[in-house]
């Protein structure tokens, strides 16, 4: 049967996957940024997840105005990458896994999320920079990738407990799939960061670390963070987070840290990385 | 999280000092201005746009004052007037900005102090979190 073994979540500013393609990843200014994913890179070389299931938010890039779906899943064979305005990064393409996601789509339905099916779909920085921090430029992404994605642009938002219990679903989903694969979620996106208006560049260290704390051990605490507290304590774009609860919740009960970075500044934004393991 | 009432969600949402929240109503007045951002990612159309801006401009439904704080570039007036940052990022990468170049024109700072703010920490959030509240 299949299982999941861990959770990552990252953050996915725009600029790291500049930085790895444009060979800056050891300068001054990234150097202490990348030393936090070494840790994570050699891990993941051990782990060799079969199938990443990976959170993230299109940033107005598959999605236009037209069709806004709260939470959608990628059942294609393969996804492209997008231009978003300064051509499509220089990436392999990401395979996906279109038996487990079709199974994972039909589990959650079943469940009451009403998810929206994609087959066609290019992908952005959301879902690219956390492979790149993850394998860095390999010639082919040695896993495969089912996006799922959530709205966090347009208001409202799935709730924070609704994504707790969508992660919850989905390892049931997981679960129940036949093949004997080893299963890692991720959840992307966050932390503090305000991209718009005069009190753009807000960031709260403290806050930050508070919400990684709540993501170890058997406290649910997070899943009940109004939408408005993301909002005043994280600026208007830390709502991202609530993606890394789709994450959390799908490792059960119980979680243990295995490792854990934070550091400001990154572009606009703190950035934060941490990898949980299940502790049921 | 409990139920809760539409209208305070809303309210609550119009209590952030310098932030205008991406609402359904904001969403509904930038549907326009937000394509045409969003037609920026294909390369023949950033051609076409570079060539000539006003006559782009005017195969979409804009305002007139949005389209004017399109070609003026006020990303404020843009926010305020529907636009999304998400979607507007097409255009200030069309035009070569990075995101902390573009970001930091809407705070009023130049890019060298917004940067010098982002090395020391940020903006704290104390003093930012609410209108009502003054804090």
């Amino acid at each position: 049967m299949a299982h999941i073994s861990a959770g990552v979540a990252t953050s996915h500013v725009p600029l790291l996957g500049v930085a790895v393609d444009q060979g800056k990843t050891q300068d001054d200014y990234f150097g202490p940024i990348f030393k936090g994913y070494e840790w994570t890179k050699e891990w993941e070389k051990q782990e060799q997840p079969d199938v990443v299931i990976l959170v993230y938010n299109d940033h107005a890039s598959a999605f236009d105005m037209n069709l806004i779906p709260t939470f959608a899943i990628g059942c294609g064979d393969s996804f492209g990458i997008c231009d978003e305005g300064w051509g499509p990064r220089p990436v392999p393409d990401v395979e996906g896994h279109p038996d487990l996601a079709w199974h994972i789509a039909q589990s959650l339905i079943l469940d009451e999320f009403d998810m929206t099916i994609i087959n066609d779909l290019d992908v952005d920085h959301g879902l690219t920079v956390p492979l790149s921090m993850m394998f860095g430029q390999p010639e082919k992404w040695p896993t495969k990738v089912i996006p799922i994605a959530v709205n966090v642009v347009t208001y409202p938002p799935p709730s924070g407990n609704r994504c707790w219990a969508l992660g919850e679903a989905i390892r049931k989903a997981v679960e129940s799939f036949p093949d004997d694969l080893n299963v890692q979620i991720w959840g992307t996106g966050g932390m503090s960061h305000q991209l718009q208006g005069p009190r753009a560049g807000l960031l709260n260290r403290e806050w930050d670390n508070r919400f990684l704390d709540m993501m170890v051990g058997d406290s649910d605490a997070a899943r009940h963070i109004p939408h408005i507290e993301y909002l005043r304590e994280t600026g208007s774009e830390g709502i991202e987070m609530v993606m890394w609860l789709v994450m959390r919740g799908a490792l059960g009960r119980k979680t243990r840290c295995l490792h854990r970075h934070y550091h400001i500044p990154c572009s606009n934004t703190a950035i934060g990385h941490i990898v949980l393991e299940p502790d049921n | 999280m409990t139920e809760q009432n539409i209208h305070e969600y809303l309210s609550d949402l119009d209590d952030i000092p310098g932030t205008r929240v991406y609402t359904a109503s904001r969403a509904r007045q930038g549907y326009h201005l937000n394509q045409f951002a969003m037609s920026l990612m294909k390369p023949e159309n950033r051609e076409r746009w570079k060539a000539d801006e006003r006559a782009y401009l005017a195969d979409w439904k804009l305002s007139d004052a949005q389209r004017q704080a399109v070609l003026d570039r006020d990303y404020n007036r843009l926010l305020e007037l529907g636009g999304n940052i998400y979607y507007l990022a097409k255009v200030f990468s069309t035009d070569g900005l990075s995101f902390v170049q573009a970001v930091s024109s809407m705070t009023g700072m130049s890019v060298e102090d917004y940067q010098a703010m982002m090395m020391a920490g940020g903006r704290p959030a104390e003093g930012n979190r609410s209108i009502r509240e003054g804090n």
